[in-house]
């Protein structure tokens, strides 16, 4: 694993442009950065970062069921009693889930850790799904980077495949929302309705502000009629605070994420899964907090927290970092296990699972050792060591 | 001495094929940006996307799709359908039940077999939505109507296959039927004020 300077292409606004990817730069700053990209080996993706992808992924869906079964642990993930039954029987239904994000501490030697799981509103998709894989299609064409190189990337055609499988089993119609004013997010859903409709799957857009709801307790759009799936790009458990969130349970609305994905998208994961698997290579140290002090080599996080927002760190030299936010609520801590450092740059590998495959990357890297909002997002390709040395042969 | 190729092969231990490519063959957009764009050598027909509603009087499937005719037809072809594809009682207090008791009553199929069973409670209809727009004859002949039964738990229920014994052919669908008055919006999104919602 490297970083490595490449030129940008010229036209890379203009495509973004073209694509309705508008969000690559955030308040004047490069949020798209491909001034620099990382390089893989072909081992590198496969032994460090999709087989442990697989296999996490497989840790957390199988303690779904163990969670569901107990009210004790539904607590301790800090579910709101009424919607904890509305929870389990969505998993007793096995409500179809799309996607999650895990996000890995890796430096191209030893095994990678798991920060945090973010199974319920994982953004950076289409820059990591579909702008990325341009940027590499470009570079090759261009001669940048060699024709052999590839990308662990096939996370666009994943989507389309899982949308063609669900649409089976959604119940019409199907509504694509995410809050008004995001930009972002609303990007984010251009691009997951772009591959529904790929797969065969058609869904209109709606504000998630201007849904409404009936007398009956049942949810509509803006022409009244009842929606019978809602995609929504906003956390679970914001939906549960929410004024509507209590209709949730009796409306007959399904939801992706499913309502099970509460349980996953919760960092109070983290001490469960170490607790199961104490010692896993891929896992980092976890418990509950006990709202005590801090010590050296362990971050504190709050179970719902999304941006790296109201991190605390005490590393192992004594430093403490601190970021802001607006969340509260019980904590977890997890053994502090610093990002790597690449000139200075510190990158988060976001591992994609679609359905229940691993199925790409995206990298995300910050000039601090907390993966913020304000982290840029640079491309990556497999390239082999020593590949050029079998080219001239 | 240290051939990378060698290298590659030797360090794979499980059965992939290294030189199967990890990203996608093709990647396209067809709703975003200023045009359809396609990437890719192949280009894929335009996807057929079928919409599906649950309708319990052509009035409100009229409402719901603009198309009175389209619904009316799909009203007659569900009623036509309903005694072959009822489930199938022989007694009206095992079929009471499952479904409500005034949707209870003997039915004869068009073999002319007997049963008690439920009456259709509403009716499905799916369309091809196309974007050339080929006219109202095109929607009706594309429309597919199938008749819909409530249970006992308010539940819908389409059916699946042949006909048989209780409830052996019906599958249960997650669809609510037609349109709702809405009384309030704007109970979502506030949780969000003031934070970005993604991960």
């Amino acid at each position: 694993m490297r970083r490595v300077g490449i030129v940008e292409r010229g036209d890379w606004q203009a495509q973004a442009a073209e694509c309705g990817f508008r969000f690559h730069t955030i308040d004047g700053a490069r949020y798209w950065d491909e001034r620099a990209y990382y390089a893989f080996t072909m081992a590198q993706i496969e032994h460090d970062l999709e087989d442990p992808s697989v296999e996490l992924h497989r840790m957390a869906m199988a303690l779904v069921d163990e969670i569901v079964a107990s009210d004790a642990l539904m607590q301790r993930l800090a579910i709101p009693a009424e919607f904890r039954d509305w929870i389990a029987e969505s998993w007793r239904r096995r409500e179809p889930h799309l996607y999650g994000r895990l996000d890995l501490a890796y430096d191209g030697t030893g095994p990678a850790k798991l920060y945090e799981l973010n199974y319920d509103t994982p953004t950076s998709l289409f820059e990591a799904a579909f702008f990325q894989w341009q940027w590499l299609e470009d570079q090759r064409a261009s001669g940048r980077l060699p024709r052999e190189a590839d990308q662990f990337n096939s996370i666009h055609e994943a989507l389309v495949d899982r949308f063609a499988e669900l649409a089976a089993s959604l119940p019409p119609p199907l509504l694509f929302a995410a809050v008004r004013d995001s930009e972002e997010d609303q990007g984010t859903i251009a691009y997951l309705r772009d591959c529904a409709a790929q797969g065969g799957l058609y869904g209109e857009a709606i504000a998630l502000e201007d849904i409404g709801l009936s007398e009956d307790g049942r949810f509509t759009d803006l022409d009244d009629v009842v929606i019978g799936s809602l995609f929504k790009l906003y956390p679970l458990e914001d939906l549960f605070h929410d004024d509507f969130g209590r209709a949730l349970p009796r409306s007959g609305l399904r939801l992706i994420e499913p309502p099970w994905k509460a349980l996953l998208s919760n960092k109070g994961l983290l001490p469960l899964l170490w607790e199961r698997h104490r010692g896993h290579p891929n896992l980092l140290a976890a418990e509950f907090d006990d709202g005590g002090e801090l010590p050296a080599g362990w971050v504190r996080k709050p179970l719902h927290s999304r941006e790296g927002a109201n991190i605390e760190l005490h590393l192992a030299d004594g430093r403490r970092l601190h970021s802001d936010g607006p969340y509260t609520g019980p904590c977890i801590r997890q053994a502090a296990h610093p990002l790597p450092s690449f000139d200075g740059h510190f990158p988060m590998v976001g591992s994609w699972i679609v359905g229940d495959t691993a199925c790409g990357i995206g990298i995300r890297e910050d000039d601090s050792p907390i993966t913020r909002d304000s982290a840029r997002f640079l491309p990556h390709a497999i390239v082999e060591d020593g590949a050029q040395v079998v080219f001239a042969a | 001495m240290d051939d990378p190729h060698t290298r590659r092969r030797t360090d794979m231990t499980d059965a992939r094929d290294t030189r199967r490519l990890k990203r996608s063959k093709t990647t396209a957009l067809l709703l975003m940006g200023t045009a359809p764009l396609l990437f890719s050598a192949c280009q894929r027909d335009a996807p057929v996307q079928v919409q599906e509603g649950l309708y319990t009087s052509v009035e409100s499937c009229a409402q719901a799709i603009g198309d009175t005719a389209t619904c009316r037809i799909a009203f007659e072809q569900a009623k036509l359908q309903a005694a072959d594809t009822a489930p199938q009682y022989s007694s009206r207090a095992e079929c009471e039940a499952e479904f409500p008791a005034e949707e209870c009553v003997e039915q004869k199929t068009s073999a002319g077999h007997s049963f008690i069973g439920p009456l259709m409670a509403g009716f499905f209809l799916s369309q091809m939505m196309n974007n050339n727009r080929a006219g109202a004859a095109a929607a009706q002949r594309n429309a597919q109507a199938a008749p819909a039964f409530r249970d006992n738990r308010q539940g819908w229920l389409r059916p699946s296959g042949a006909p048989g014994a209780g409830r052996a052919g019906m599958a249960p669908v997650s669809m609510t039927p037609d349109r709702a008055v809405t009384a309030n919006r704007g109970g979502f999104g506030r949780s969000a004020t003031g934070r970005s919602t993604g991960g």
